[in-house]
């Protein structure tokens, strides 16, 4: 029996492998039928999250529910409850895509008679009725996450872990995947996604929480968290020589943020209307500006905000300049990719 | 690429079968194994064609040793070398099991079992049937290729499908080997540097030459390897006939060595899974 409870609940959650802490305190709650988005970078925790609340792995403290049934204590309700596409568990290549839904349907347990049709169902709903009979050896990278997608939803599940659905697929596929998780969505399905695309939490999440060194630093919908950060950034990129003064010029007109190398960024406490007086001081004081652009509050703002660096990208407004980041907690870092 | 074209609602949910479900797994996991090794031919078939190329060389190299003395009687060296060669192909065959195992754990398919509500058991039993059935078409294979070159079992029909029997289980009884070897060690790569090992077991039994012709530490070694006793169960059913002795020892002996090999092989599963 589901209980009313939220969807996913997690409190405390801890995991260390060895001396390391992968997962170090993490409080959640999805709710009915939102989009949650974790964004964070490899290595955060946030497929380690993913492992616990998915049953994979058990945690060394603190407790979750998800649909209602304890992870550790209720292991085998969660996993009827819930479908799964982890980015790094494999489709078997050797099947056919067709065999493995028909292998995930059994393994649900759905009656004989209602494997076929559903098979067929969510093929042509991913659009892959036409490769149906071929090998999944020679699918394309978006082949194969729409099929994970399908395989993941044999059991109309309540609940949808996505981890890190899109890495690496080309904008298209990855818009599609989109309008599908969307669509999933607005049928009534909770869906909680891993993501390391600032883009993609920004598109899809309802709410968002982004994870760093295994701890939630910041929770909110996309909408809260850009307006926590307030004014808009003024990024310039000047001569790498002329950068230690033209930080001095832009420390004038609000706080310094955290930029991707070799580019500088203020937080402009004027708005926008402050750029001219920007551009006006730089020139006062010599510096060639090689390029200007204004940005809205961005997630990746909110990121660089909460972790002390950026997701795109990478490194610190100051490593031209020779210090870290303003508010930076834990020293410069580069943007972790894969 | 061409975007897929999302368009077909969800129908709801049909309602979820709980009774012979964990039979069901177990058969659709058994047919993924078969599937793995039939799409597979080129990891089978060394397993296939290297133990007939030792019968081969045994025979025209080693055919006149039957007259050496404590010999036992056989009419020709192939009917002594069979068995070796059945319990040999099963050996390395089971070895494959064993890889493909590892390397769902290594790429991860391993995982997406685990998040299904699939008996942990039908996982491990599934992939040994598997190994079970490619054993036992191992064991006719060669009794079918060899009988054309002079092979007769003495215990006839009933007799092959003893030996048949006999390659399942072995082949299921080394598969927990293996098995246990890729959920410990999680690396295809483990699995595979097992094949020495099989090798040796295998030249200190008596697959290849008798008992009875060996001396020293080499028949000591050979007397209490299981893979004698083993070879010897086929070996009777071949060269003396369908004796009730023969018969256990061809069923009792991978038998045995099963249930030690699929009890460390689930042990060593609840032990990864509890981690």
């Amino acid at each position: 029996m589901i209980s009313k409870q939220p969807p996913i609940v997690a409190h405390g959650l801890v995991r260390h492998f060895g001396t390391v802490k992968a997962v170090d305190g993490v409080d959640l709650e999805v709710h009915d039928g939102e989009i949650f988005g974790f964004l964070g970078p490899n290595g955060a925790g946030k497929s380690t999250v993913i492992r616990m609340l998915t049953t994979l792995l058990k945690p060394t403290s603190g407790s979750a529910q998800v649909a209602g049934f304890d992870v550790v204590t209720q292991a085998n309700d969660v996993r009827r409850n819930i479908g799964v596409a982890l980015q790094d568990a494999a489709i078997d290549p050797l099947m056919t895509g067709n065999e493995l839904l028909h292998l995930q349907a059994v393994l649900y347990g759905l009656p004989v008679s209602q494997v076929k049709p559903r098979a067929d169902e969510l093929l042509e709903r991913v659009g892959l009725i036409g490769a149906a009979d071929r090998r999944v050896g020679t699918y394309s990278g978006g082949m194969r996450r729409r099929l994970d997608l399908a395989l993941s939803l044999i059991h109309q599940p309540t609940v949808l872990f996505l981890d890190e659905p899109t890495t690496g697929l080309d904008p298209m596929s990855r818009i599609t995947l989109w309008e599908e998780v969307r669509r999933l969505n607005n049928e009534g399905t909770t869906v909680l996604l891993t993501t390391q695309y600032l883009e993609e939490a920004d598109q899809l999440a309802d709410r968002v929480a982004i994870i760093d060194h295994g701890k939630i630093v910041k929770e909110g919908t996309p909408t809260e968290l850009k307006a926590a950060v307030g004014a808009p950034t003024l990024l310039i990129s000047v001569p790498a020589t002329q950068a230690l003064t033209a930080r001095d010029v832009l420390a004038r007109f609000g706080e310094l943020r955290t930029t991707a190398e070799g580019s500088l960024g203020v937080g402009l406490a004027g708005g926008a209307g402050a750029v001219t007086d920007v551009v006006r001081a730089l020139d006062e004081a010599g510096i060639k500006v090689q390029h200007l652009e204004l940005n809205e509050p961005s997630l990746d703002d909110v990121f660089a905000e909460s972790t002390g660096y950026r997701l795109e990208g990478a490194s610190t407004a100051m490593s031209d300049a020779g210090g870290p980041a303003p508010n930076a907690k834990n020293g410069p870092r580069k943007g972790r990719r894969k | 690429m061409t975007a897929a074209v999302f368009s077909t609602p969800m129908t709801p949910a049909p309602p979820v079968q709980t009774r012979g479900l964990w039979w069901s797994q177990t058969v659709a996991m058994s047919k993924r194994s078969v599937i793995a090794i039939v799409r597979q031919p080129a990891l089978v078939i060394p397993s296939l064609i290297f133990p007939l190329f030792f019968a081969a060389l045994g025979t025209s190299s080693f055919g006149r040793a039957i007259n050496l003395p404590n010999f036992p009687k056989v009419d020709n060296f192939l009917d002594f070398s069979l068995a070796g060669s059945v319990v040999q192909g099963v050996l390395f065959g089971s070895v494959t099991g064993g890889a493909a195992l590892a390397t769902d754990i290594e790429q991860g398919f391993f995982d997406r079992l685990l998040a299904t509500p699939t008996s942990r058991v039908s996982i491990l039993v599934g992939r040994l049937a598997g190994a079970a059935l490619f054993g036992a078409f191992q064991a006719l294979f060669f009794i079918l290729v060899l009988l054309p070159f002079g092979v007769r079992i003495a215990a006839g029909v009933p007799g092959v499908i003893i030996i048949v029997i006999c390659g399942g289980l072995t082949g299921m009884a080394i598969g927990g080997f293996t098995a246990a070897m890729a959920l410990k060690t999680g690396s295809s790569e483990a699995v595979q540097g097992s094949f020495p090992l099989l090798f040796i077991a295998l030249f200190f039994s008596s697959a290849f030459f008798p008992r009875q012709t060996m001396q020293g530490a080499y028949k000591v070694i050979a007397n209490i390897n299981p893979v004698s006793h083993l070879v010897e169960g086929i070996r009777g059913l071949v060269t003396d006939g369908f004796t009730a002795g023969h018969v256990a020892a061809a069923l009792l002996v991978p038998t045995a060595i099963g249930v030690v090999s699929i009890t460390l092989a689930m042990r060593t599963l609840y032990s990864r899974l509890a981690s």
